[in-house]
């Protein structure tokens, strides 16, 4: 054995392959699988996908980087499920390219928040999370209501998530920066189209409290709200056990 | 740097200078309404500053032939500084984000000053910006060293500095505009992502090149460590960041995996980015500079074998150890809790093998403030990797996961292995390289050092007590069968050990301050002489010769 | 293998070779280092063989136990459930006069009601349950819907102005904002309701005449809030004479709450609670309310 290798680290090249051979084992035998055991991912047949604003939104999210504070993986633990709700299944994350699982909980898991907490509630927290909870350690982003949402580049945004295998039909694409002020503005000419494209159980709402104009605030809030609402397999399943 | 090369590299240089300036040019262009255009600019800027460097040495004397019969030391002195600045950048960042944690308001009211933001510009800052700096400069020292063989050529090295540097800078100031693909110690675009790999394949290139000038039929531990960082990154980079930009104009891209496999992609990537990048490649600089400054042989060849292959190969099967009681299918985090465990027998073995290398010269680690940095490191090196190996396992990890104890891990890695290393490797070459007696400041060494122990220990305790304090206390149950805390009540009980470890940072930065005062002025010190023994094989058959 | 040499610190030979100083010593590899590689490696195997392990194509070992995490887990709430058992079939089946008068189960509420109310209200209602701008202060004798238990469960149920069916829907209209009442009438009534609360202050406002105010008072806000301004809990419309404010008493917050109106949102439990769950949090509210007082 040492012998073999005392002849080995004469040559640099031989010495490369080995090495890529040796640490390609291990990878290959753990992700490839995950593509082929169907089981892996749980079937939800009646998924459905982030609107454009929630898509801006999710965009604003890993921009702010909130997930180096919050997870979104509630995990197969008694205590997290009776804190959070049902444990998080691999198929509610099937769409989100990248996941935002996270790896530290600086602040409480975010998979279920959604609906938990008020609109105005979520707005005033992100805007000064110490207004609502004085002992917060969370940052401020009192920028995201003055800034105006950019819409116009959300069409491409959804036609490479649609090359990715995410199911969005041509008139999602085609009329993805409409439906995301229309989301924001539900008395405004463009609400029912998001409703008619994405479902009746869509919120359309004015999410930062203004239905005037469209801002990263209200992408955001869209976002956080329909966190844990794309499918309910969860809650229909094992996972939502002792609820 | 340009004096240094010869006609034809100072032509390449000038074309690849010119050839950057123009793909700066045209994604300025394309990416004007979006942070891309800032990034087009800074290439732009990068191309026209080193094609004016060419341009203005470019009709100098071409160097000597007798260049051949001294080591190429340029690109490693600019390594060294580099570094030093990144880690004064790096763990500036980090103390920053410390003190946010006990105090959310020390910021500006401003996007780019928010703790989401900022938390990346620490750890690329440190981890590629200090570190990987310090492991380029360092292996071409060693590469050069322990082929007695000079660089292959004048261009690469300066090539692969400036290019991971602008990668790195690409990175950080990509974080301040929200550009980031929040895959974790992967945050850069796409275009940053490529530009990595061309920059890699010409380090690979010139790591080989020069291997094969080397006088010594045999290759020594400390390339194969070198060797397995370069190829497994580049393998482990490729793959985690493989995404679809949105538009050619835009930084924004969607990465191709989704759920659960990207989920088991990125964590392959970042524990072997900790693998290779934070272990690998620091194992390397341990196997030089130790033997070399305790003046001792490695305890054991056979040692070095075993650990290496058992390091190369084990690793890449632990990265499931970051998932556990996740979605992902528990069959997957068995293999990885598993090879977690039998991990540590190869991670000990490398530790031991240093450590007992130092049998016969533990006078000088009590002397030496040098070695004695160097033995911290291999200390530190076993214990975190103890602490890996037991996080690993799946129970241990139902507490520790999401809390500050991950934290304290990593930074009983990062500060009391891979920092200390890197100041021992640092305070070895720098009277080296430039020619100096010893450190200006030998007492400032001292002081370095112990204002790093001193704050390595206030950090990982304090984090120690807080994490495993909030495992508890979101775990807690009352007699009556009901949670006894909230979770604000665990974000509460947090600030006293926020406040120790923001503290502890602080003495590790101005240690690291100190030691880059002390670099400096050995630097303007008046020149010592050469050590002869320090040239390539060449040289001295040569000498021998004439 | 080349050249032997021997340390002489350790007495071990060399391998032969030399990198720019640095020698390498041949030691055997001690024997403790395969003790724990095989050792690492049977409880590997141990491991492999029991618990889900290997990819094999489509499937994989699913081991000897039968292990499921998801088992596992389910089995966890259960054994939590049972143990919560004795005191919550209680609280499920009896008044909320008889429980609060039990101290034992008072007890069990309060510790359970900590973390629920710190987890799911805290975020609006505060810690101690003292509100703040916006969001009613619970411990206070003011109630919104009433303060009588099924009123609070009601409202934890429902929530308010919410898309629960049955949602408890409040609408204080923006009498300014959508151009309902004129400038001067608003600042009237303004004065006139910032009047009810501070005795000394009889006439004007913040610009306003109280007296004129109370005539716009009757004519537009005492549907909602009473003729006598003491509020209407049918429709979740606020006492205007105590010292009780949601939104805040001093003249801006009056003129803001009248100029573009109100529309508090108070979350529905239903889904997310469970009916044991809501009950242990209005007694756990209640509770407070009583030794707040
Ligand atoms: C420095 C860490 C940190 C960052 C960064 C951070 N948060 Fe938080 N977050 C917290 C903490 C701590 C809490 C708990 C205290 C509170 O409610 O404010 C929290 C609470 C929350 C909550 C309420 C969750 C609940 O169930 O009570 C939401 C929603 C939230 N954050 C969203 C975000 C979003 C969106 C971002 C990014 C734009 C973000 N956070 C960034 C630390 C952070
Ligand atoms: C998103 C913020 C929010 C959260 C979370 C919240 N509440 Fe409320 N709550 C409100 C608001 C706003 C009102 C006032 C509604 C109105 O204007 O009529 C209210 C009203 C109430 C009332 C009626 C008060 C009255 O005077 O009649 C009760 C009782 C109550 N909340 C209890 C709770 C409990 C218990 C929880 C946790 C399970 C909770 N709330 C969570 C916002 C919230
Ligand atoms: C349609 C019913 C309705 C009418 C008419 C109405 N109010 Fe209100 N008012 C409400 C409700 C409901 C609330 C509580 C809003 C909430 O809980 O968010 C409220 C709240 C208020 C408050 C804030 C109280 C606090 O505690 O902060 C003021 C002040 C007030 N009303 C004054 C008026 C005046 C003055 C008028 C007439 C010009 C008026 N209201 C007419 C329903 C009404
Ligand atoms: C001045 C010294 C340092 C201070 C004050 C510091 C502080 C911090 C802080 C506050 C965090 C964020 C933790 C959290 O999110 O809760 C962090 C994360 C991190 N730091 Fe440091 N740090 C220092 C030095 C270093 C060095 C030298 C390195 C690497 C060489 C490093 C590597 C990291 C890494 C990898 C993380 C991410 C950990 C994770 O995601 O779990 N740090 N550091
Ligand atoms: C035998 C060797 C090691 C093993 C088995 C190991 C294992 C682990 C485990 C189990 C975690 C926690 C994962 C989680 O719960 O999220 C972790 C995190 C981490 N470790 Fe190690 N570790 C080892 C060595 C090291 C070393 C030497 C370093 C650094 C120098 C290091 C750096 C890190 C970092 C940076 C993280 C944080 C990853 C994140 O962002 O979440 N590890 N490691
Ligand atoms: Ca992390
Ligand atoms: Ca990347
Ligand atoms: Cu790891």
């Amino acid at each position: 054995m040492f012998g073999t290798h005392y002849k080995l680290e004469r040559y640099s090249i031989g010495l490369a392959v080995a090495i890529i051979v040796a640490a390609s084992i291990g990878g290959l035998v753990e992700i490839a699988p995950l593509f082929t055991i169907h089981e892996t991912v749980e079937r939800a047949p009646h998924m459905r996908v982030y609107t454009p604003l929630e898509l801006a939104g999710r965009n604003i999210y890993i921009r702010e980087g909130c997930y180096a504070c919050h997870s979104q993986m509630i995990r197969t633990l008694s205590d997290e499920v009776e804190r959070y709700g049902p444990y998080s299944l691999a198929v509610e994350s099937q769409y989100d390219h990248p996941m935002l699982w996270g790896s530290k909980r600086t602040g409480p898991d975010l998979a279920r928040v959604g609906e938990k907490y008020s609109d105005l509630w979520q707005s005033e927290h992100l805007n000064n999370p110490r207004s609502v909870v004085p002992q917060s350690i969370m940052p401020a982003y009192g920028f995201l209501k003055r800034t105006e949402l950019r819409t116009t580049d959300l069409p491409k945004d959804l036609a490479a998530l649609k090359r990715l295998g995410v199911p969005y039909t041509d008139a999602m694409v085609r009329n993805a920066s409409d439906d995301a002020k229309g989301q924001a503005d539900p008395d405004g000419a463009w609400a029912d189209g998001v409703r008619a494209r994405y479902g009746d159980a869509t919120h359309v709402r004015a999410f930062d409290g203004d239905a005037g104009t469209v801002t990263e605030m209200d992408a955001l809030v869209a976002y956080l709200q329909v966190l844990g609402h794309l499918t309910d397999v969860a809650h229909a399943s094992e996972a939502g056990a002792g609820k | 740097m340009v004096s240094t090369m010869t006609a034809n590299e100072r032509q390449a240089a000038l074309v690849i200078s010119i050839l950057a300036a123009i793909v700066g040019l045209a994604m300025a262009a394309a990416g004007r309404h979006d942070p891309l255009g800032v990034h087009g600019a800074m290439v732009l800027l990068t191309g026209l500053m080193c094609a004016f460097w060419v341009i203005r040495d470019y009709y100098k004397p071409e160097p000597p032939a007798t260049r051949l019969a001294a080591y190429y030391d340029e690109p490693i002195k600019a390594g060294i500084l580099l570094a030093l600045l990144w880690a004064a950048i790096g763990m500036f960042f980090g103390d920053w984000v410390a003190w946010l944690l006990a105090y959310p308001e020390m910021t500006f009211d401003a996007a780019w000053s928010s703790f989401g933001r900022m938390r990346p510009i620490h750890t690329t800052g440190v981890i590629f910006g200090f570190g990987g700096n310090a492991l380029i400069a360092t292996s071409f020292h060693v590469m050069q060293r322990t082929s007695r063989a000079r660089l292959a050529d004048q261009f690469t090295p300066w090539f692969v500095l400036v290019g991971y540097n602008l990668f790195c800078a690409m990175a950080v100031s990509g974080y301040l505009m929200g550009v980031t693909q929040s895959k974790e110690y992967a945050e850069p675009e796409w275009y940053a992502d490529i530009w990595l790999v061309v920059v890699w394949i010409a380090y690979f290139a010139l790591y080989l090149r020069t291997l094969a000038r080397r006088r010594e039929p045999h290759i020594y531990v400390a390339n194969w460590y070198y060797l397995a960082f370069i190829l497994v990154v580049a393998m482990l980079h490729i793959v985690n960041n493989l995404a679809l930009p949105v538009s050619w104009a835009g930084a924004k891209s969607y990465s191709l995996f989704s759920g659960v496999q990207d989920a088991m992609v990125q964590w392959w990537y970042g524990h072997n980015a900790v693998a290779f990048f934070l272990t690998a490649g620091f194992l390397g600089m341990l196997y030089y500079y130790l033997p070399k400054r305790a003046g001792r042989p490695i305890y054991s060849y056979r040692m070095s074998i075993v650990g290496f292959w058992g390091i190369t190969f084990f690793y890449v099967w632990v990265g499931s150890h970051h998932l556990h009681y996740t979605a992902l299918p528990q069959w997957v985090q068995t293999l990885g809790m598993t090879f977690s465990v039998m991990l540590l027998i190869p991670s000990w073995i490398a530790a031991a093998n240093a450590l007992l290398t130092l049998n016969g010269a533990w006078h000088k680690v009590r002397d030496d403030a040098t070695l004695r940095f160097m033995m911290v490191a291999a200390v530190f090196y076993g214990l975190s990797t103890f602490e890996g190996s037991f996080l690993a396992i799946r129970p241990v990890n139902s507490l520790s996961h999401y809390t500050d104890w991950t934290v304290a891990h990593v930074h009983a890695g990062t500060l009391g292995w891979n920092s200390m290393i890197i100041f021992g490797a640092i305070y070895y070459l720098v009277p080296q390289l430039w020619k100096r007696a010893h450190m200006y400041s030998p007492a400032l060494v001292e002081f370095h050092f112990w204002s790093a122990i001193a704050g390595t220990f206030i950090y990982v305790f304090a984090m120690w007590n807080s994490g495993i304090t909030q495992g508890l206390m979101w775990r807690a149950y009352n007699p009556n069968g009901t949670l006894a805390y909230s979770f604000l009540d665990t974000v509460i009980a947090m600030h006293p050990y926020y406040i120790a470890r923001a503290f502890g940072g602080l003495l590790f930065l101005i240690g690291t301050l100190a030691g880059i005062y002390n670099v400096w002025r050995t630097i303007q010190a008046a020149p010592a002489r050469t050590p002869q023994s320090d040239q390539p094989i060449l040289a001295v058959a040569q000498q021998a010769g004439s | 293998m080349g050249l032997i040499e021997r340390d002489p610190h350790t007495g071990h030979g060399t391998t032969g070779h030399e990198w720019n100083g640095i020698k390498e010593l041949n030691t055997a590899v001690p024997w403790p280092v395969w003790a724990f590689l095989i050792a690492a490696f049977a409880f590997s195997l141990v491991w492999w063989i029991l618990m889900p392990a290997w990819p094999l194509g489509t499937t994989y070992s699913k081991g000897l136990l039968g292990a499921d995490e998801r088992q596992v887990v389910a089995a966890g709430l259960r054994a939590s459930a049972d143990r919560r058992a004795d005191w919550t079939r209680r609280v499920e089946k009896e008044s909320f006069t008889a429980l609060l008068a039990d101290k034992a189960v008072m007890t069990d509420v309060r510790e359970a009601g900590h973390m629920l109310f710190g987890d799911n209200c805290a975020a609006c209602h505060g810690v101690g349950a003292k509100g703040g701008p916006g969001f009613p202060d619970l411990t206070d004798k003011a109630w919104l819907w009433g303060g009588s238990p099924d009123a609070v469960l009601q409202t934890l149920r429902v929530g308010v102005n919410t898309e629960h069916a049955d949602s408890r829907v409040s609408q204080m209209p923006a009498w300014g904002r959508d151009g309902m009442l004129k400038e001067q009438e608003i600042r009237d009534a303004v004065a006139y309701v910032y009047a009810l609360s501070h005795p000394g202050v009889t006439k004007d406002a913040l610009g306003g005449n109280a007296v004129a105010g109370k005539t716009v008072f009757s004519a537009n806000c005492a549907a909602c809030h009473g003729a006598n301004a003491k509020g209407d809990i049918k429709m979740g419309a606020p006492d205007l004479t105590d010292r009780f404010w949601l939104y805040g008493g001093d003249e801006a917050a009056i003129q803001e709450s009248v100029f573009n109106g109100r529309q508090g949102h108070m979350p529905s439990w239903e889904k997310r609670l469970s009916a044991t769950e809501r009950k242990i949090l209005a007694l756990y509210i209640l509770d407070m309310g009583r030794s707040g007082q």
